[in-house]
């Protein structure tokens, strides 16, 4: 079961602190979505509203074309995966599976069953006896998403699901939430403040920040262009160039820069650059000869810090190829694809 | 050195049980003073005790007092423990500080209290007025171990249950209930061994059916005897006994 969602002009107070800002989203049926900020932006909250905990000082949501704004939890198409799991404790994990489905009248039998093939399906067969102090956190995982998905819920919400789990089942359990949620074809919507995690498994990721969406997309184009500032910042490294209007485009320390968007305003402005977008090489913007200070190996790249020879002496955060072999001390041309840059009215960001 | 600290662990323990061992010693003893020199062992004094109707009877309405009244202060505690930790409730502080204060007020200035109220309400002095005695004095401590017991995590298992679409009846019968069972155990128990020895309360406040403790109390003011050392024994081992199954059954569970 699945069904789409409208947040419209959701707005929400705690007593003076202002937690969402005139919210408005439409999620597809069957999308799986990632909130995605740092603490306090809203992001959790947004989901106590949906999931009905919380009731919005203003704006309304509909979940599959209904209006669920003041509708109680137990009474809407959703269910919660909470962030501690929260368990029942003195019950086994049959019947914290099946727990949902008892509240709805369904036979001890028949949803003895169903409880059983779920928590098969989440990799659990034969520990249906268990209590949850038996398991490790990675299984504890699972049967709270198994007890979730019991009730066919149209949307699941995930409150950061994978937080309490250590790096590498965090991306095991990724892979699985994906995959379960294609076979279900819910519609999942996870909050998260890790911006791979929020890559790895989004349909579309929603960038939020102090209460307010910065930027709605799939991973691809909210990492390569980003829309604002602070989401440029949150998806990954940047390296933030200072630039103002000059006669036929930006002025940079790099020198005179085509603007690759139309620019809104008077400046001044902050060019981004990736990292990965830095090359060795003459084609694209020059950004004339530097100086490797230190540089790491990745595997896959070599992380190097970079002094340029330019006016404001800027150094720049770039991942060169393995091929480049970066030795300290080195001088190499660098350039970019000016393409692929993006330009934004210059703000304080703290990163 | 080591020595030392064995003479003084043994010091320690008899400080602590040497009344009650006498107590029980002389329980056993053929001769009607409770006092040296030990003669017997004799079960005399037990079996006139069990076959004493008085004291039977007093017994009996002992039990009846004990876990009547710490049925209903858990109860009560409980609710309150509910309502104060999952509500916001206007000056919910002084609530909690009204509630837990009559810890502080001694047993005899309770019972002072309820006889001066009982009088003046024209209610009879029975087991009835201290079973309510009892509930005055021990609601406090229950509310206090079940409202400790009641966290965020236990908050957040709560709305899981709710989520999954149980009303707020099944989310206190099934969840909260079971969840909280050891804190709610323990709180019952203490209570009951609390009820179970009280003596100022249930002498204020009773008359013709009386507790155990003052069936024993009117025993001692026609002087000492080995039979009250036999009652004071069986008291001992029910008290003991209680405390015992409270360790096996509650908290030793509670750590895996």
């Amino acid at each position: 079961m699945t069904a789409p969602i409208t947040i419209a002009s959701l707005c929400h107070d705690f007593q003076d602190f202002r937690a969402l800002h005139d919210i408005d989203l439409e999620i597809a049926a069957g999308e799986y979505i990632v909130l995605l900020g740092p603490s306090g932006c809203g992001k959790t909250t947004l989901l106590s509203i949906l999931g009905g905990f919380i009731v919005p000082t203003q704006g309304a949501v509909k979940i599959g074309g209904r209006d669920m704004t003041g509708v109680a939890p137990a009474k809407r198409p959703t269910t919660t995966m909470f962030q501690d799991y929260a368990l029942f404790p003195h019950m086994t994990l049959r019947d914290n599976v099946a727990f949902g489905l008892r509240m709805r009248g369904m036979a001890r039998r028949e949803r003895h069953a169903r409880a059983e093939r779920l928590l098969e399906l989440v990799g659990l067969h034969g520990d249906a006896g268990k209590r949850p102090h038996e398991l490790s956190g990675g299984q504890r995982q699972r049967v709270a998403l198994a007890r979730a998905l019991a009730v066919e819920p149209d949307v699941l919400l995930l409150d950061e699901p994978l937080g309490a789990l250590d790096l590498k089942l965090r991306r095991t359990m990724q892979d699985e939430l994906k995959s379960l949620q294609r076979e279900f074809g819910t519609t999942f919507i996870h909050v998260t403040h890790d911006q791979e995690e929020a890559m790895a498994i989004a349909d579309r990721i929603v960038v939020m920040n102090r209460g307010r969406i910065e930027d709605v997309g799939p991973p691809t184009r909210v990492y390569q262009r980003p829309a604002s500032l602070f989401a440029a910042n949150f998806m990954g490294e940047t390296n933030r160039l200072p630039a103002t209007r000059g006669e036929h485009g930006l002025e940079t320390p790099f020198g005179h820069l085509a603007p690759p968007q139309a620019l809104i305003g008077d400046g001044p402005f902050t060019v981004c650059l990736r990292p990965e977008q830095i090359r060795s090489g003459t084609e694209g913007w020059a950004l004339g000869s530097a100086r490797v200070g230190d540089s790491a190996f990745f595997g896959t790249h070599f992380r190097c810090h970079l002094h340029c020879e330019d006016e404001a002496a800027t150094t720049l955060i770039a991942h060169l190829p393995p091929e480049v072999q970066p030795q300290p001390g080195a001088r190499l041309a660098l350039s970019v694809d000016p393409a692929q840059l993006s330009v934004f009215a210059a703000e304080e960001v703290s990163s | 050195m080591r020595r030392l600290q064995w003479g003084y662990l043994l010091l320690a323990f008899a400080f602590i049980y040497l009344p009650v061992a006498s107590l029980v010693l002389f329980s056993f003893k053929d001769g009607s003073l409770p006092l040296p020199p030990f003669e017997g062992p004799t079960l005399r004094w037990y079996g006139e005790v069990l076959g004493d109707r008085r004291l039977m009877a007093a017994l009996g309405h002992s039990l009846m007092v004990a876990v009547g009244s710490s049925l209903t202060a858990c109860v009560l505690g409980f609710l309150a423990a509910y309502g104060l930790a999952r509500h916001v409730l206007p000056g919910s502080l002084w609530l909690r500080g009204l509630l837990i204060a009559p810890m502080t007020v001694s047993y005899l200035i309770v019972g002072l209290g309820l006889l001066i109220v009982f009088n003046q309400l024209g209610i009879g002095l029975s087991l009835w007025a201290a079973g309510i005695g009892h509930v005055v004095i021990n609601l406090p401590l229950c509310f206090a171990i079940i409202y400790a017991s009641m966290g965020a995590q236990q908050q957040n298992i709560e709305r899981a249950a709710r989520d999954l679409g149980a009303g707020e009846a099944r989310v206190i019968t099934l969840v909260t209930v079971p969840m909280l069972a050891p804190a709610i155990l323990a709180a019952f128990f203490l209570a009951m061994t609390l009820s179970w020895d009280e003596f100022v309360i249930a002498f204020l406040l009773t008359r013709f059916e009386v507790t155990l403790p003052v069936e024993i109390w009117s025993l001692l003011r026609s002087g000492l005897s080995s039979k009250t050392n036999a009652i004071g024994s069986i008291v001992f081992l029910g008290s003991a006994a209680i405390v015992l199954l409270l360790e096996l059954f509650i908290f030793g569970r509670r750590r895996p």
